[in-house]
């Protein structure tokens, strides 16, 4: 009979459990990881549906993972290795493109190509979006401070903030608080002339969320995607060798060598509370296990809307839980391609075929999508982010043949039918039709796209939903707007990763800083959780 | 012909005619030049030939500054609130009181209570921020960092918001950037009274209640406690006694011309020059036109590229409509008393269709069922028309500032018909009554106030051109750029409607920084 105690037990084996597994098997405390599915990752996984071909099936590209958590768990031992992709392109219907370019001359003289003015606008942006990824950084692995708080800790993080906005110089602050606050569409809009340039830049503000580039706040979502780095090269995004689920099977091995274990198959059935105080996990199979010190990968509402008895929280908190925001706003078809689909707008072998690729060509375009969205419908033109990983990293496909992922924004949860929105609504044949709206859109770029695919796996956000257990399919853990970030994130006065239930940690992305495979959540938890257990100075690395 | 002042304040809209009055008050000699031959800018009377006198544009205040309005002596009445639902169990609001047109008690009564005093309670709260310039964020960060006690309006505020409570404050915290479309339905069904204050939220606005930032506007609307006046006599009444109160101070007034220029020598304004060529000397001129209009008075030269470039770029698309009737009689609204009529009618039947009649405003097209507030003040007024006719003044959302093929006679005439079309479900045979009917775009708007984009509140009331940052950043305490030059008007803090206080707070800064001493 296998141990039923531990010193501690995370709930849900995604990139931040994991992470959060880690620290704490570090530092010496025996840890389990129950996981519901058979395998381990949540929504950063590699998986096999088609013979040959590795899906990157959710997260499909890395950059926000934290360096600092890389090197503390000595990931690249593991074997985890990020390639670097250039670029990147949008593709319009006249048969033009717009090549983003990582070379900055070559991205200049193809700026010009389509608008002479817009060549120094994009400095001017791009300086912009690099002061304010700077100024966020050194905030992802810290608690957010709660400025209602009189805590000496929350009092130091406050001043931890004020310290560096303050060093901004009061234009500069006037400036950040402007492009916090501001849409992608404004943003834009009052540098860029080219309605392709504008859209191709627009996407990062939208994806993932139930808002459209002209709702304010989408400049934050961009930086979100902008703040990341390759081996140190801000803002570069690249592919995990092996998929996605390279990063979670790195991580489940630094944690099994730290002496951690994984029990998969395992879906929890509750948190264990007694009298105010979580004691343990009991399983949907029947196993129960005791620890003092519970984590919860699960998004917020999943945790207290279906995991934990209502009656051991507090009610404004189980209110506040209600109504934190978590919209399923995007699907994500996986394809395998026989061949490299036929792209006659670009040069045979241009670098940017190997970046991510997009077929959206104004803002007004986006913004409809947006507006079909809010409706309970996909949108009619589809934003999609596609790209052909299998031309960098040879093991996602046979010799010759490709794996395409393409992330689609928007894709409503609650699908419309008859007057009624429901997630019960999605059926085979709205897979099927959102697939062709899809593929209708890719056919502007790849006209030869529908005879290349071998198969396809096609994933609604109620498909992520059930899977990988996100709420709605939000791939975020939760709507990245002001009220749910920062002090805010996921309920206010929780921030600091502690829930109302003593020894009930949340370690996912619900927390601050947010979504994206980044793990500061799960590191950030790890130390609160050490912290509050007598263990400060047991988080060692870069990230404590 | 050239005349010597301390101040000249362009444009006698209600902003400068409260700046004027301000300076005049303290003594100062004050000139206020206006294009128009009449005060008023967008709260202007007009009175057609046959004795109507309506509210050309905007007809109800909303905010004015409760010390600016005891000063005036205009009568005005608080009219109550009622959302028109499609299926006539219409809701009467009325301060944090709800209950069904028809007198029965409603069962979202007590949710709204609770959420209206708590929205007012905040609006009181920023409402301290309105007062006064701005707050300087570098100096309340220098001040939090060097433990300093007295660090201005964001100490008052901070110290404030604690004593609401650590839950008040959190919550206070958590929507104020938050959307009123989520804010709303957290607390109430998507009907008629999530409609009313969705509607309220964006009035004036190019935004739909679920754009991040709404909640914020909400709040200001509710600046003064949310009350909503008639002023007897119209705006144009308001608007008279603000002249006459500048007047009566020493202000003097040419009518017009509009300015051609801003005279600057070295760095410092000289006076204006007028249209008709003549010029107007000054130590110090204030503009209540929108910024970047400011900006060119004085010549973009005066400024640097990365000013210009923030004030042509500030956001003021205007987005709504009026149509002016006058009507043989007031039609019946199944579903009100006769009385009930008077009060202030609001088109929003839920949230969802604010938001709906938003999305096609951002592709230049007009709603397919517009939003409307529609008022008839004659039924509280008589003596806008005493023979009997009745005027109704309706305010429409969402209406581009152009459309995309610009405002044809077909594109006027589809707007006023979807209007009347809404209305119409509502007041059935209101086309029968009609006499006559005014419709004014945006582009009228602007054409006839000069307001940018025909936008209420000349820029934009979005969280990223407000406070410290509104009209842009740098140029947010009222000074602009040039000694001695001042921005009075809706663009400046702390913002648009019929409040006063940005001409107010400029002319008390002008003061302050001693240009005139």
């Amino acid at each position: 009979m296998a141990t039923t105690s531990y010193d501690a037990i995370i709930v849900g084996a995604g990139h931040n459990g994991l992470t959060t597994g880690c620290y704490l098997a570090r530092a010496g405390l025996r840890t389990l990881i129950v996981e519901k599915n058979d395998w381990i990752g949540g929504a950063a996984v590699s998986r096999s549906l088609q013979d040959g071909w590795t899906y990157s099936n959710c997260s499909y590209v890395c950059s926000l993972l934290r360096r600092e958590i890389v090197r503390d768990l000595e990931l690249p031992r593991f074997g985890l290795q990020v390639i670097p992709y250039e670029g990147g392109a949008t593709f319009t219907k006249d048969g033009d493109y717009f090549a983003y370019l990582s070379d900055h001359n070559a991205l200049r003289r193809e700026i010009a190509r389509h608008s002479p003015r817009d060549v120094d606008a994009y400095d001017r942006f791009a300086q912009t979006v690099m002061r304010q990824c700077r100024f966020i950084r050194p905030f992802l692995l810290r608690n957010a401070p709660d400025p209602t708080s009189l805590h000496p800790r929350d009092l130091g993080e406050l001043a931890f903030l004020v310290k560096k906005a303050h060093g901004l110089g009061a234009k500069e602050l006037g400036e950040t608080i402007r492009f916090w606050t501001m849409s992608i569409g404004d943003f834009l809009d009052e540098h860029f002339e080219s309605d392709l340039i504008k859209a191709h830049l627009a996407g990062s503000g939208i994806i993932g969320t139930g808002l459209g580039v002209y709702s304010p706040g989408t400049a934050y979502v961009l930086l979100h995607h902008y703040m990341g780095d390759v081996d140190g090269t801000i803002g570069a995004w690249g592919f995990a060798r092996g998929g996605m689920g390279a990063i979670s099977n790195a991580l489940g091995m630094s944690f099994e060598e730290a002496g951690g274990e994984i029990r998969k198959g395992a879906g929890i059935e509750r948190f264990k509370v007694t009298a105010g105080k979580v004691t343990g996990v009991a399983l949907e199979n029947g196993d129960e296990f005791d620890a003092p010190i519970v984590a919860s990968n699960m998004d917020i509402k999943r945790t207290f809307l279906h995991h934990v008895d209502r009656a051991e929280v507090p009610d404004d908190f189980h209110r506040a839980v209600e109504r934190f925001k978590i919209r399923g706003s995007s699907a994500k078809i996986n394809i395998a391609l026989d061949a490299m689909p036929d792209i006659p707008a670009a040069p045979a072998d241009a670098s940017f075929l190997r970046g991510d690729m997009h077929c959206s060509t104004s803002l007004a375009e986006l913004e409809r999508g947006y507006d079909d969205w809010k409706a309970g419908r996909w949108s009619a033109e589809p934003y999609f982010d596609l790209l052909i990983p299998s031309q960098i990293d040879p093991t996602m496909a046979p010799p010759g043949k490709h794996m395409m992922t393409v992330f689609v924004q928007y894709a409503p949860y609650d699908l419309e039918v008859d007057g009624v929105r429901s997630g019960e609504n999605w059926t085979d044949t709205h897979r099927e039709a959102l697939a062709h709206c899809v593929y209708d859109k890719m056919e502007q770029m790849m006209p030869d796209i529908r005879q290349r695919i071998v198969h396809a796996e096609v994933r609604t956000p109620l498909d992520i939903e059930r899977e990988v257990g996100l709420t709605e399919g939000n791939i975020f853990q939760g709507e990245l707007t002001f009220d749910q970030l920062l002090f805010n994130r996921p309920v206010p006065g929780y921030s600091d990763y502690t829930t109302p239930v003593s020894g009930l940690f949340m370690v996912g992305s619900s927390s601050h800083p947010g979504g994206g495979v980044m793990a500061a959540p799960g590191a950030n938890a790890a130390r609160e959780i050490l912290r509050r257990n007598g263990k400060s100075k047991a988080m060692q690395g870069y990230a404590a | 012909m050239s005349t010597d002042f301390d101040a000249i304040v362009i444009g006698a809209g209600h902003n400068g005619l409260v700046a004027a009055g301000e300076l005049a008050r303290a003594g100062k000699r004050v000139c206020v030049v206006e294009r128009a031959d009449v005060p008023g800018g967008m709260a202007r009377n007009v009175t057609s030939g046959d004795g109507v006198t309506a509210p050309q544009i905007a007809h109800l205040l909303y905010n004015l500054a409760p010390d600016i309005s005891r000063t005036l002596g205009v009568e005005t009445r608080s009219l109550p609130t009622i959302g028109l639902s499609p299926d006539g169990r219409h809701v009467l609001l009325q301060a944090g009181d709800l209950r069904f047109a028809d007198g029965e008690a409603h069962p979202e009564a007590a949710v709204f209570a609770v959420l209206h005093d708590r929205l007012t309670r905040f609006a009181a709260l920023l409402g301290q921020l309105s007062d006064a310039p701005p707050p300087k964020l570098m100096e309340g960060l220098a001040g939090a960092l060097s433990g300093l006690r007295d660090i201005g309006g964001l100490a008052k505020l901070g110290l404030n918001l604690k004593r609401m409570g650590k839950a008040e404050m959190r919550e206070f915290l958590r929507i104020l950037l938050s959307n009123s479309y989520d804010v709303l339905l957290d607390e109430l069904n998507d009907g008629p009274v999530a409609g009313v204050l969705a509607a309220d939220a964006v009035r004036g606005a190019w935004s739909g209640p679920r754009s991040p930032g709404s909640v914020f506007s909400l709040i200001y609307r509710l600046g003064q406690g949310g009350d909503v006046r008639l002023p007897m006599g119209g705006m144009g009444a308001v608007m008279a006694a603000l002249e006459k109160s500048a007047v009566d101070s020493g202000a003097a007034l040419r009518y017009g011309s509009g300015v051609a220029s801003v005279d600057i020598e070295g760095d410092r304004v000289t006076g204006v020059t007028l249209e008709d060529g003549s010029k107007v000397r000054g130590r110090a001129v204030l503009s209540s036109l929108g910024a970047a209009q400011t900006m060119l008075l004085a010549g973009p030269s005066h400024y640097d590229i990365e000013t210009v470039r923030r004030l042509r770029n500030v956001r003021s698309k205007g987005t709504v409509g009026k149509l002016n009737l006058v009507l043989k009689a007031v039609p019946d609204i199944p579903g009100l008393t006769d009385a009930q009529r008077g009060a202030r009618l609001v088109v929003a039947p839920s949230a969802s269709y604010v938001e709906a009649a938003f999305n096609p405003v951002k592709y230049g097209e007009l709603s397919a069922e517009p939003v409307l507030e529609v008022i008839i003040p004659t039924l509280t007024d008589p003596s806008l028309c005493d023979d009997g006719r009745h005027v109704m003044s309706v305010n429409c959302q969402f209406l581009p500032h152009v459309p995309k093929d610009g405002w044809t006679e077909a594109a006027r005439g589809t707007a006023q018909n979807r209007i009347m079309a809404t209305l119409g479900h509502y007041m059935p045979g209101l086309a029968d009554h009609v006499l006559q009917a005014e419709l004014l775009t945006p582009a009228d708007i602007e054409t006839l106030t000069g307001a940018p984009g025909g936008h209420w509140h000349h820029a934009e009331l979005s969280i990223d051109q407000l406070l410290t940052v509104r009209p842009v950043n740098g140029l947010s305490r009222y000074a602009f750029g040039v000694q001695g030059y001042y921005l009075c008007g809706a663009s400046a803090h702390p913002g648009g409607d019929v409040t006063g206080q940005p001409g107010r707070n400029a002319a008390r800064q002008l003061l302050r920084d001693g240009v005139l001493s």
